[in-house]
Formats: structure tokens, sequence, C-alpha cells
């Protein structure tokens, strides 16, 4: 049984795959008229001839799907000519920094906000409790964007603790800690930005859910064994508040990312997000094209890794499908 | 039933507080660009100049006055999310309900799709038609809504299940209606507080995709948007007009989002049990 769910959704993930990487294959050709000239009409973009002939030799021998994939698994995904650089590294290169964004930003959201929703349900009633779930509720109904712009005139602007765009000090020369302190202080505000954003949900769920375990019969049984409340809370309770939050990770990682790529464009911070802002300011097709079908399949990833994070958190679930 | 719950919701802080912005919002939109005096796409006036009697909230860099902007640009984004939120709800609606009625090979068959849209990142595909083709907003609703049903469909899917074993409905067959009489008497009504949440929740997504893929760049930038006003103001933020120009449609993005969310938030507090209690 257990193997059964595994294959039926490693199905749909991988059909999901494929139906992404055969539209970035399509989609363009499905432009009207000449292909190349299509792709670069309306773009900042000009060509020269012998760029536009090397442009039109590698969609040639790109022409059948088969070879689009051998190309796909080579890292042989074209040339920017907005940026004069090959694809494939513009994305590798950027590729770090969002992945430092927003893998921080979700593992503290989480981490902190399964902690305060837990501690929150443990506290129920009380006013401080009521009034931490107001502010979340409110604080869940501010978009990322606005977050952002905020954060960005108050600190960077006004006060000008942080600054406003970068992921480092162009050209320093800085001992290895002064460079970890200068990438942090650059950080700093994107990522509160987006802890920000994915912190209440996380809270509101967790402590939703723990709200109701709490009420269970397990949870009394180890109160009556004389059992500290933090042991009771956390190695007996909060076990099964997480499932949830893991649930909502992964049916809202694509929105989230849509988030994520304002974010770095609000604070120019040298991610996919700002290549992409760049790449669709100078209407460079084949760039937009390569960072989406690598985020997409980045996220299917995720979500296909997501799926065995979840049998190992909840046994049931893996028995009981 | 049904006066219970509204009774319930008149004594929800969220919901009032959520139904009052909408009047709000909803008065501006439908009031508000007839009533400004200015065209929005009129590049007449003194370009970034402060608030005045005649311009409220001043004038762009374009020239064109920034009240009449932020209203166009509000109702094009309240628009595009009330949109997608219907047809996505329209879609979800029916296929739940065909799923779980008729059950079988249509039931499999429509739930693995949903299986594989769920996992196919909706903004990804958004981006990429959106680049390549510089289709119409409402085009690129409809795609969103094509990729947002899946969630609402299930919900529905499930709960349709569990009411269509219900007594009253053996009860109805057992007195000869039809199946169709069933699903638009019986089915249909009792799932209806499902649809508003289904509607909340998809319409927040899209009014929030909306501003952030106009903030990216990825609609006609002579379209009033309010992402679009905030990435164009962001450029000028070290000027001296940022509380005129930035700090409005930002104000405004997170009120309309607000609201969404604390309607939605205040409806699934009443129609989920399991929710109520815990809140």
């Amino acid at each position: 049984m257990r193997r059964g769910r595994y294959i039926k959704h490693l199905a749909a993930y991988l059909l999901a795959g494929l139906i992404m990487v055969y539209a970035s294959y399509r989609l363009p050709r499905l432009l009207p008229g000449d292909f190349v000239t299509a792709m670069y009409a309306s773009s900042q973009v000009t060509l020269t001839a012998e760029q536009e002939k090397e442009i039109r030799a590698y969609y040639r021998q790109s022409g059948d799907f088969a070879t689009y994939l051998v190309n796909l698994c080579t890292l042989n995904w074209g040339y920017s000519y907005a940026f004069l650089a090959p694809i494939s590294r513009l994305i590798l290169e950027a590729l770090p920094w969002s992945l430092l964004l927003m893998g921080g930003a979700h593992v503290i959201s989480m981490l902190f906000g399964f902690i305060a929703g837990v501690e929150a349900a443990w506290r129920r009633g009380s006013y401080s409790e009521k009034a931490g779930v107001g502010c979340m509720t409110v604080l869940e109904g501010v978009p990322e964007i606005s977050t952002g712009v905020a954060l960005l005139l108050v600190f960077a602007l006004y006060l000008g603790w942080f600054p406003a765009a970068g992921a480092e000090t162009a050209y320093a020369v800085l001992s290895p800690a002064g460079k970890v302190w200068d990438m942090a202080h650059h950080l700093a505000l994107p990522l509160a930005t987006l802890v920000m954003a994915y912190f209440p949900g996380n809270f509101l769920l967790t402590r939703g859910s723990m709200v109701m375990v709490l009420r269970e019969q397990f949870v009394e049984t180890a109160r009556a064994k004389g059992l500290p409340p933090v042991r009771v809370r956390y190695a007996h309770a909060a076990r099964n508040a997480l499932l949830p939050m893991v649930t909502r990770f992964g049916l809202r990682i694509a929105f989230m990312i849509t988030g994520a790529l304002v974010v770095e464009t609000i604070y120019s911070y040298p991610g996919l997000g700002t290549l992409l802002f760049n790449a669709i300011s100078m209407r460079d097709l084949p760039l937009i094209q390569g960072i989406v079908l690598f985020s997409s399949l980045i996220v299917l990833f995720v979500n296909l890794a997501l799926d065995y994070v979840y049998g190992w958190i909840d046994p049931r679930v893996a028995y009981a499908s | 039933m049904h006066r219970r719950m509204t009774r319930e919701l008149r004594r929800d802080p969220w919901f009032v507080v959520g139904i009052g912005l909408a009047s709000v919002l909803l008065f501006l939109v439908l009031l508000g660009p007839p009533l400004v005096p200015y065209e929005p796409h009129d590049m007449s006036f003194h370009p970034l100049s402060p608030p005045s009697a005649e311009h409220w909230l001043g004038v762009n860099d374009g020239g064109m006055d920034i009240l009449s902007e932020l209203l166009y640009g509000m109702r094009n984004t309240l628009e595009f999310g009330l949109f997608t939120g219907c047809v996505s709800l329209m879609l979800g609606v029916t296929v739940g309900l065909a799923a779980a009625w008729f059950g079988g090979m249509l039931d499999q068959v429509t739930m693995r799709l949903a299986d594989i849209l769920l996992a196919i990142p909706a903004v990804m595909i958004l981006i990429m038609i959106a680049a390549l083709f510089r289709p119409s907003p409402m085009t690129l609703a409809l795609v969103l809504a094509v990729m947002l049903w899946p969630t609402t469909a299930k919900g529905i899917r499930a709960q349709a299940l569990v009411v269509k074993h219900r007594l009253h409905i053996h009860a109805a067959r057992q007195m000869g209606a039809s199946g169709t009489y069933i699903v638009v008497r019986h089915l249909l009504p009792e799932l209806f507080p499902l649809y508003l949440i289904g509607f909340a929740t998809k319409a927040r997504m899209a009014i929030f995709m909306e501003a952030s893929m106009a903030f990216l760049g990825l609609f006609d930038p002579s379209r009033k948007s309010l992402g679009i006003m905030i990435s164009y103001a962001l450029k000028y933020y070290y000027l001296d007009v940022w509380w005129n120009w930035l700090l409005p449609p930002v104000i405004l993005l997170s009120l309309v989002i607000m609201t969404v969310t604390f309607l939605a938030v205040s409806l699934e507090k009443l129609f989920d049990p399991r929710l109520k209690e815990a809140l």
C-alpha cells in the first residue's frame, strides 16, 4: 500500500514535469511567423547578422523534442543575447542567492511559526494569545510587495540601517568574517520581508491544529503520568500538529515563489527573481523560458521530496492510504 | 440553519471589518472612476508636481494624475481577481460535483488531472504565456482559473461524497427524484458555504498574482494596475514623492488583500466546525 501511494504521486509529478518541459519546448514555436524573428521582434536586444545565424543554428539543431531534452540535460540551454552569457551560467549564478533567501525565510518562519503556534495553543484564551492571533491575521492580509516597500522606505531610506540593494558590497576587500557580516547585512531586509509573509500562515495553522490535538486523550494521559509540560507539548502533542504545516507548504509553494520574485526585485537582490525581472524588461525570451522551466522543475522536485517527508513524519499516512 | 449562520457572522469581528472594508472598496471601484475629473491616461499635467487642490495625490513622472491612476488601477486589479475567482469556482464546482456524483472513470480521470495541475506551479505557466504572447489580461485570468480549480474541486468532491450518502438524499431517491433533480436541488445548495470559501481564497490568490505580475512587467505597461504603479513609483523612491505616489497603491493593495483574507478567515471559521472550535 505504501508503495502504491508513492508511485501514484511520483507519476503525477513526472507527468507534470514532462508537461512543463514540453510546454517550454512547444510554446515559443507557436509564435506567429518566423521563430527567431518573432522572438526578438519586440525585444530590446538587437542581433548582429552573425548572432542571428548562431541562434538559428542553435534552434535548428534542437529542432525536435528529443534533442531539446538532451540539450536540457547537458545544461545546453542556449545563449542570452541581452546579457551576453550562456543561460545556464546566468541561472546557476543567481540560484544560490535565491536558495539562501527563500530557504532561510522558510526555515526561520516555519521553526518560529511552529513554536509560537504551539505556545499560543497552550495558552489558549489568554489575553496575549488573543492579541497574537489578531495581529497575525492582519499580517496575513499584507502582501509581500507592501511589506517589502514599507521596510525599504523605513529601514533603508529613512533610517539608513540597511543597504537598499544588492547582496554584497561590490569590489570590497573583506576578511572572511567581514564578508559573512556584509552578506547578512544585505540579506536582512529581504529576509525579514519574506519571514513576515510566511510566519503568520505557519503560526495560525499550527495553533489551529495544536488546539485540536491538545483535546485528544493521549495528551491527558501524558499529563496524568506527571510529565513536565514542555515534554507533553513538544514530544507528545506537537508532532501531530506538524503535518498540516508540511501539506500547506506543498500547496502554497508556487504561490510563495511569486512573492519571492517580487521581493528580490524590490531589493535588487541578485537571485532568480531579479534575473527574471531584467529578462522581462529586456524581453529576452530564451532567458525567461530558461528561468521559468528551471524554477518549475525545482518546485516539482521539492514537492516530491515533501511527499516522502510527509510519510516520514506521520507513518499513519503511508499505511492508511 | 442559514439564519444561525448570518447571526454568527454578524458577531464575528473579522467578518464585520471585512464587509465594512469591502463596501468602502466597492464604493471606490464603482463610483471612483466616473467621479475623478481626469482620464488616467491624460499626460498633460506638470510631471512630478506635489499634491494640490486639483491633483489630490499629485502627478507622476509621466504627467498623469495619480488619484485617477489609483482608482482605475484598483478597478483593473479587482476585475482580474474577481473574474478568476468566478471562473475557477465554476470549474471547480462542476468538476467536483460530477466526480462525486458519477464516480468511476470520470472521478479517476478528473482527480488525476487535478493532481497533475496541482503539481505544476501556476505562476510559471502564466509568466511564460504572458512573456511570449502578450495576451489580454482576461485571457491570462482564464489561464490562471484553469490552473486554480483543482483545490476547489477536491474540496467540493469530498463534501459531496459525504452528503451523497446522507439519509435525505436516499429518501429523495426513494421518492423517485432524478439524478439531475438531486444534484441541482440538494447537492448544489447544500455545498453553498464551500463556494464562498473557494471563491474568496482564489480571488485573493489572483489579486496577489495580478499585482505581482504587473510589478514584474508582464502586463501591457499602459494598463493601469496597482502593481505597475508600485513598480514605477519605486524607481523614484529616493525623491520626495514616496508618500504621495508610492504609498497610496501599496496601502490600497494591502487593504484589498486584507479584506478578502478577513472574509475568507471568518467564512472558514464558520463553516469548518473543527476550525470553529479551535478559534
